[in-house]
């Protein structure tokens, strides 16, 4: 009994110290994100005098200035269309070939499906300088259509191997049965089977809106004023010759709402989401 | 629910989707493939070609002409694309380890509940999310000389000021710094979940059998978590090779070329140099090296098969 309650009374004290560890890590991984936030209420001014943080400080100063900023403003609208763009395509074309793999056996199935996984993973300089020149070429450079093309570069990769997991799961019998009442193929797929894994076509939805959300090298190379999408326009708020960081703070707060909601409401497929296909199951 | 249909119309049916299937895979794949091939494999090919050329970015920076392997020649003399190699596998190399250590320290102590311990858990993960872009912008801020507050902190305790992005030495340390302090909590993410997954009473067994917190994190846990620790640092490895954002928002590269990772200097090269061909060269490069590395991952995992298993069982 005695050494029962020892051992218990060690436990006790273990987990505490894991506890306050645990929270002082935290602290440290939270700290340079909530720096940005709270910088997106303060003014430029208290920031760059190096003025401590003051409650009296706090202000929504810098977020109608960069509210009212008409280079972000065409940033964020560019972001959300050039974002619901190309999860659109990429998840309708992205599950159509999911499901060419997931449901049919035919020569090359295993290097096409391993190709796919492959593409997902290259890097994006190998890419760009080539999609630089073919959109010059064709006028396609700072177009909302040629980024949102450069964005399914990788989204539909990615979209076919997030959903393979979703897909080999769904019983056939529901298939089969639709088709020997005499469905088609297509009709199968778009009445069956697409209803049926609706839980992960929003989630392949909502990573491939946050990977064209976040992306940055394709929109700094391929798009100048026109299509420049948000994460330029941020970049932009720090080059000139003074660094507007309040600013630039709160128009990366208002990015990092939507990452954050969907980060925290996702939290079953997070490791889904960003390896996908590249841990196994 | 076929019970009510006559045979003769079963067996058209069954003629129908057996015609329909040796068409079907195309239609549903030929979309992606297509997509596929206009913008990943059709500029990989053009890639490889120009890299032959000379090959100038504006029309006043040169004439363009055919070099056979000229720019891989150049390359292979020039000290810059050795320093940008340098660095990027420096930073890959030091970076990965560290993110792996803490990222298993983190899912052995966090593999227990206590007071917040949920919270703790998903939380720590938000850093894997935060745009590369802004964890770079704030890095960048945090390590100002006149009003960061890393400085300010150093102040107090006495110690001079630094200009840490200014001095190559110190900028190169922060860019690895960013790049742990956002990736540890992704090698914690997927160890913690591979450790959750390893039975209790294997744990509980060897426990009887009177092994300690060492013994059974050496012949247990580890063995266990191999395949999944090898895919963290395959994925990792992939991921560290494209750098890009992040460290040219915070650096762009400088002072000088001491954060010029590879595929900053390829940018430079590109539209900076105005050298397309040469920038090509150096896109080969590393999409060759990506492969080699992606390529090692698939074959590793075999996800496809694994996945028919699942599903079959």
């Amino acid at each position: 009994m005695k050494r029962f309650l020892k051992k218990r009374t060690r436990k006790i004290i273990l987990n505490s110290i894991i506890a306050i560890v645990a929270f002082l890590v935290l602290a440290i991984e939270l700290y340079p994100i909530a720096i940005t936030v709270i910088n997106g209420f303060r003014r430029d001014i208290n920031i760059l005098s190096g003025q401590p943080l003051q409650l009296k400080q706090l202000t929504f100063r810098s977020y109608e200035l960069v509210l009212k900023n008409a280079g972000f403003r065409l940033g964020m609208q560019n972001s959300i269309i050039v974002g619901l763009l190309s999860t659109a395509i990429s998840v309708m074309i992205g599950a159509m070939a999911s499901y060419g793999i997931a449901r049919f056996r035919f020569k090359g199935r295993n290097g096409l499906a391993y190709s796919f996984l492959v593409f997902r993973m290259l890097p994006q300089i190998s890419l760009v300088i080539s999609l630089y020149l073919m959109f010059s070429a064709v006028g396609l450079r700072d177009t909302i259509t040629g980024i949102t093309l450069a964005h399914t570069s990788f989204n539909v990769p990615y979209v076919i191997w997030l959903l393979l997991p979703f897909f080999t799961a769904v019983d056939k019998a529901y298939e089969e049965a639709a088709m020997v009442d005499g469905c088609t193929r297509q009709g199968v797929f778009f009445k069956i089977f697409l209803p049926i894994v609706a839980p992960g076509l929003v989630v392949a939805a909502v990573f491939a809106f946050l990977n064209s959300w976040n992306e940055f090298m394709y929109a700094l190379i391929l798009t100048g004023v026109k299509a420049k999408t948000a994460p330029i326009a941020i970049n932009g708020l720090l080059g000139g010759e003074t660094l507007t960081w309040g600013q630039a703070c709160a128009a990366g707060t208002i990015m990092l709402v939507p990452v954050f909601i969907f980060t925290l409401a996702m939290q079953k497929f997070l490791i889904r989401g960003i390896t996908a296909g590249g841990v196994k199951g | 629910m076929s019970s009510r249909k006559p045979a003769t119309e079963l067996l058209r049916a069954q003629v129908q989707s057996g015609k329909a299937r040796r068409r079907a895979p195309f239609l549903f794949l030929a979309p992606a493939i297509i997509v596929v091939f206009a913008v990943l494999i059709f500029p990989i090919i053009f890639s490889l070609f120009v890299s032959t050329y000379n090959w100038p970015l504006s029309q006043g920076a040169g004439v363009r002409r055919f070099v056979g392997f000229g720019n891989y020649t150049a390359l292979a003399q020039d000290p810059e694309f050795w320093n940008s190699l340098k660095l990027q596998l420096g930073f890959i190399f030091i970076a990965i380890p560290i993110e792996l250590l803490f990222g298993f320290a983190a899912a052995l102590l966090l593999n227990r509940e206590f007071f917040g311990a949920k919270i703790v858990r998903s939380l720590l993960l938000l850093p894997v999310f935060f745009l590369p872009i802004l964890s770079g912008m704030t890095w960048r801020f945090m390590l100002q000389p006149r009003y960061g507050p890393l400085n300010a902190l150093l102040l107090k305790l006495g110690a001079p000021e630094i200009t840490w992005l200014g001095n190559p030495a110190t900028a190169y340390a922060a860019i690895i710094v960013q790049d742990i302090w956002r990736m540890w909590p992704f090698m914690f993410m997927l160890l913690y979940a591979a450790l959750t997954a390893i039975p209790q009473e294997l744990m509980e067994a060897a426990e009887i059998d009177g092994a300690g917190f060492w013994l059974k994190l050496r012949s247990l846990t580890i063995p266990l978590l191999m395949p999944t620790i090898l895919t963290a640092i395959l994925l990792r490895i992939i991921d560290a090779l494209r750098v890009f954002s992040e460290v040219y928002v915070m650096t762009e590269g400088g002072p000088g070329s001491a954060t010029m990772l590879f595929s900053l200097y390829t940018q430079r090269q590109a539209f900076g140099y105005q050298k397309v061909g040469m920038a090509s060269a150096m896109a080969i490069f590393l999409l060759v090296l990506s492969i080699v590395f992606a390529l090692t991952l698939v074959r590793k995992n075999m996800s496809l098969d694994v996945l028919e298993e699942k599903a079959g069982a």
